[in-house]
């Protein structure tokens, strides 16, 4: 039983951890219609960052995560401004290509820039350990669910309630609509980039104390998000986020009870076996974030 | 006219180990090495282009196809004895119906999906490929695979594969050529296109993509073949995902859905590293950069570059 | 028009931009005798870089101390490489760049097993001596020497060639384990050779598991450790996924015996865990070089690079030192020069007593047989316990 309730902890853990980077994607996606195959990379950077601003700086723990949110923030408008921009009006293609090449760029940027040995961000939390029952868990990891779920009550507000957020939500049911009823359209897509980057960095510098931090870590994260987004039906953020919480914890039980290395296969086997059992994801197709 | 050049062109092509023994003393096997390297990675790149460039399904499974197809030519190969003339069309074979059999269930999917599930299985295959010890010999990798010998002919030496790679890559070609010209041609560019409007006129869309999915995925198990019988060694690190987006730059590099294009992105991809002679890790950077550039100022690859080059402006063939 | 025209210009930026970083640096002439041309060949990207990136570091060093003394026998080193990326078909180009472009004498490396599978027949075609420093498959001392390939000679040891002294030790205090590996080669080489070796001492294996590498979360393996409950687990892993293992591995609550295979008695891997030194305390690994051999080494690591020193590039280092170096001076001794020929002619005489990893001499299948070393790490430090001559 204690068994059962560990692997599950993993899961959540995990879930949190794809949640959020898929969060972003599914943002991307639904205000302006493109996947960006570098979210991954995002996460990497967001690492480098938080490990800069608290292991070199010396910054303390919520000051150096905060850092790293603003700065990858701010790398999502850059992006925003010299890459998508040029790409947005442009085939499927082109912005898959355009994406996977600035994946490519970062990672061996990240080679060059940070060397290859992995860094190490262990926290206080990171290595404190609760103990409930024999289940033994880092707070860190506590810290990580419910700082998710806050960060995905906070969206859900935004996107509600501000502004900006019920614009991004108009566009994601009706650009046109909502360039001639006077929406900023370019300043909207602007901003969903900072904020879904933003969500990156917020995520490495929640999960990096508990893993590392390397240059190609980004690779498999992309992948998985990207399911997640896909099988909680296109854009549609909500059901991105359950569909992570359901690959991690599938993958934990995978790993725990059939096989390790087998775990990533059993993921995307079950994946395909939802999408061909509802090719429309598993929350059906909703229109909007 | 066009019978000269053609003829002239293969003239070519053919006496390339001799020419580049002349040109290049000293360096002509390390040269004749990236060009089989290039003809397999243009065959392989012209399979996937009949499946993502003209019937417009973003297909993630080619490594899949790939690795099936030099898994099955290299363990027969090896622990089956099989000769090479057996074991390429096994590994065709295997390819194909692994495509046929995952095809069906995939294409209930669309675009995203459907890349996705594709995806999925490409992943599925490695681990498999990785973990199945007893029978693939997992990362500890089939060794010792023989060199091709067809009745008296064994290809063994560099001019030797580089010839088997030229003679595959002009059969795909050609295969190429024939499927997306004619009416079959025409089948599946309505597909891409407008599937509404193609089931509306009577094209099956289903049954063409999965026609292109299948020969696809048959290519590129041929390719497997050839490609564990050059280098000898097979190693599940051969069939990852990272295999798809090479081929995807090197298609829409060179230009989707477009003989000429693919094959200029497949050599512009394969010699490109080789010509930026650097500290690998800064040419990987370069090459990110540069393509990103491409992409963006180049939609249509290179082969945009080439038909507005030449001033006559004919439509190149294949095009659209 | 304008379109176009700037198409134009960002080709040219573009195609501009890699040309000069192309043109960058190519290798500045010695004066006098030319140089010695050495080929390091390694994963320098993809997933394995870091170990690429080591032995880049350990040659550059190489290079640097060699050529400030002159060079050996006044020929100047001069350092070439090439990119394995760790696969097969990456070392057949790999290799037939630096033979056929970069004109090499002899090449070290390949550090990763697949990647040396592939190169192994072509450094046979093209003949020129590969020394290989780290590859542990199994199968490649049945490759090289008489045994077929008399170009290609191994410093290090393959876990077939570890695991029975290993194993022994641990059954001294130890009836069952755990293996954890890493899922490539070396990991699962390394099982299969103590899955052999633990039958014949009589440990039982309780389970098996493997991971790829770069992993972030091994805590529902570990909780099927939990579950089976062995006496110990012997770790085949690298510091770099060491580190986030160790920690989850107390996070979960075990505390099973550790043996390890690999880089986790080394101080990549304390440096890793710094903020909690004694986290691994009572690991004994079994090794072949810990920088205890060499202090001087590490200290230039360490000066010059600012991390700690690492073992890849360190085993590349050996293989030059004490194999391909000797060679070179002996081949100019003999013949007056430093060919293919000559070198791998004079690798097969060379005999280096007293070197810090033991002797080097290849036997007839081009096989060194260096000292095997237990190291333990005891409150946050590396200890040699014993160091064991491995017998051919």
């Amino acid at each position: 039983m204690s068994d059962l309730v560990e692997q599950l902890v993993h899961g959540l853990t995990l879930g949190s951890l794809y949640a959020m980077v898929a969060t972003g994607l599914a943002l991307m996606f639904g205000v302006v219609r493109l996947i960006n195959f570098a979210h991954g990379e995002f996460y990497m950077l967001g690492g480098y960052a938080f490990w800069y601003a608290y292991a070199e700086l010396g910054l303390p723990y919520p000051v150096a995560g905060l850092a790293a949110a603003a700065a990858m923030a701010g790398f999502g408008l850059a992006y925003e401004r010299g890459v998508i921009r040029a790409i947005l009006t442009r085939t499927w293609h082109v912005q898959l290509i355009a994406t996977l090449a600035t994946s490519i760029t970062m990672t061996n940027l990240a080679i060059l820039v940070f060397g290859t040995q992995p860094k190490e961000v262990p926290t206080r939390l990171s290595a404190a350990i609760l103990d409930v029952g024999g289940v033994r868990l880092a707070w860190q990891r506590l810290l990580v669910l419910v700082a998710a779920v806050a960060i995905f009550a906070g969206l859900e507000w935004f996107v509600a309630h501000a502004k900006l957020g019920k614009a991004m939500r108009a566009m994601s049911q009706n650009r046109e609509a909502c360039a001639v009823v006077g929406v900023d359209v370019q300043q909207v897509a602007l901003a969903t980039f900072g904020i879904s980057a933003g969500l990156a960095g917020a995520a490495a510098a929640l999960v990096s104390p508990l893993f590392n931090i390397f240059p190609d870590v980004g690779a498999l994260l992309t992948l998985k998000a990207f399911a997640a987004v896909i099988v909680g039906g296109f854009g549609y953020v909500r059901g991105a986020i359950a569909a992570a919480f359901l690959i991690g914890i599938a993958e934990s039980l995978a790993a725990g009870y059939v096989s390790y290395a087998y775990k990533d296969a059993i993921a995307f086997v079950v994946m395909v076996a939802v999408l061909l059992v509802r090719p429309q994801g598993l929350f059906g197709r909703r229109i909007g974030i | 006219m066009r019978a000269v050049r053609w003829g002239l062109g293969s003239g070519v092509l053919v006496a390339v180990p001799w020419i580049v023994a002349a040109a290049l003393p000293g360096q002509q096997r390390y040269v004749l090495h990236v060009l089989i390297f290039t003809a397999l990675y243009g065959a392989l790149a012209l399979s996937y282009d009949l499946v993502v460039g003209h019937v417009g399904s973003l297909s993630l499974a080619h490594p899949a196809f790939f690795g099936l197809g030099a898994y099955a030519a290299a363990l027969l190969a090896t622990e089956g004895r099989w000769p090479f003339a057996a074991a390429l069309p096994a590994g065709i074979a295997v390819a194909a119906l692994v495509a046929l059999a995952v095809g069906v269930p995939m294409f209930r999917l669309t675009e995203h999906s459907f890349a996705m599930g594709t995806l999925g299985f490409a992943i599925v295959t490695q681990v498999v490929a990785t973990n199945w010890v007893d029978f693939t010999h997992g990362p500890l990798c089939v060794t010792g695979i023989p060199k091709p010998q067809v009745g008296a002919l064994r290809i063994a030496t560099l001019p030797a594969f580089y010839w088997m790679g030229l003679a595959a890559l002009a059969l795909v070609a050609l295969l190429y050529r024939g499927l997306t010209t004619f009416r079959l041609g025409r089948a599946f560019h309505a597909v891409r296109d407008n599937e509404t409007l193609a089931a509306a006129a009577a094209i099956d869309p289903l049954r063409y993509r999965m026609l292109a999915f299948v020969i696809g995925g048959a290519v590129a198990g041929g390719v497997g073949a050839l490609y564990v019988s050059y280098v000898g060694v097979l190693c599940p690190g051969e069939l990852t995902v990272g295999l798809s987006i090479n081929l995807l730059v090197m298609i829409f590099l060179g230009g989707v859905g477009s003989l000429r294009g693919v094959l200029v992105g497949a050599a512009a991809f394969t010699a490109l590293p080789e010509v930026l002679r650097m500290a690998p890790t800064w040419r990987m950077v370069i090459y990110g950069l540069l393509l990103l550039v491409i992409v963006i100022r180049l939609p249509d690859g290179l082969e945009g570059v080439i038909r507005r080059g030449t001033s006559l402006g004919r439509r190149a063939p294949g095009a659209r | 028009m304008t379109g176009t025209g700037h198409r134009m210009i960002g080709i040219a930026i573009a195609v501009g931009l890699a040309w000069g970083l192309a043109a960058d640096a190519p290798p500045a002439r010695a004066q006098g005798a030319p140089p010695i041309r050495v080929g390091f060949s390694s994963a320098m990207t993809g997933p394995s870089a870091i170990t690429g990136e080591g032995v880049k570091w350990a040659a550059q060093m190489l290079a640097d101390e060699y050529n400030a003394k002159g060079g050996i026998m006044g020929r100047k080193i001069e350092l070439y490489w090439g990119d394995n990326a760790g696969t097969p078909g990456e070392a057949v180009s790999a290799v037939r760049k630096l033979v056929d472009v970069d004109k090499v004498d002899v090449i070290v490396g390949q550090t990763h097993s697949g990647a040396c599978l592939g190169a192994l027949p072509v450094v046979k075609e093209l003949q020129v001596p590969m020394v290989i420093e780290a590859c542990s498959h199994p199968k490649i001392r049945e490759l090289i020497g008489k045994n077929g390939n008399e170009w290609a000679f191994r410093v290090n040891p393959d876990d077939v060639m570890l695991a029975n002294q290993f194993a022994k030790f641990m059954a001294q205090s130890t009836k069952t384990v755990s293996i954890f590996a890493q899922n490539d080669d070396f990991g699962r080489g390394a099982a299969t050779a103590y899955d052999a070796a633990f039958k014949k001492v009589g440990i039982k294996l309780v389970s098996t598991e493997f991971f790829d590498r770069g992993q972030a979360d091994y805590r529902p393996v570990l909780t099927r450790v939990k579950r089976a409950n062995p006496e110990a687990v012997l770790l085949v892993m690298l510091a770099s996924e060491g580190s986030v293992f160790m920690r989850q591995f107390r996070e979960v609550g075990l505390t099973q015996k550790l043996y390890a295979r690999g880089s986790m008695a080394t101080v990549e891997f304390l440096y890793q865990v710094k903020d909690s030194p004694n986290i691994a305390d009572g690991l004994v690994e079994a090794t072949y070089w810990t920088p205890a051999l060499d202090p001087a080494w590490e200290k230039q690591w360490l000066e010059r690079w600012k991390v700690p020193v690492r073992i890849h590039g360190s085993l590349a280092a050996i293989a030059f030192r004490y194999a391909v170096a000797p060679a070179i001076e002996q081949a100019i001794k003999k013949t007056g020069k430093a060919d293919r020929k000559a070198i791998r002619d004079a690798l097969e005489e060379v005999d280096v007593h007293n070197t810090p990893v033991g002797r080097i001499k290849f036997d007839d299948t081009h096989q060194a047989f260096i000292n095997m070393l237990l190291v333990e790490i005891s409150g946050g430090q590396l200890k040699v316990l014993e160091k064991i001559p491995i017998q051919p």
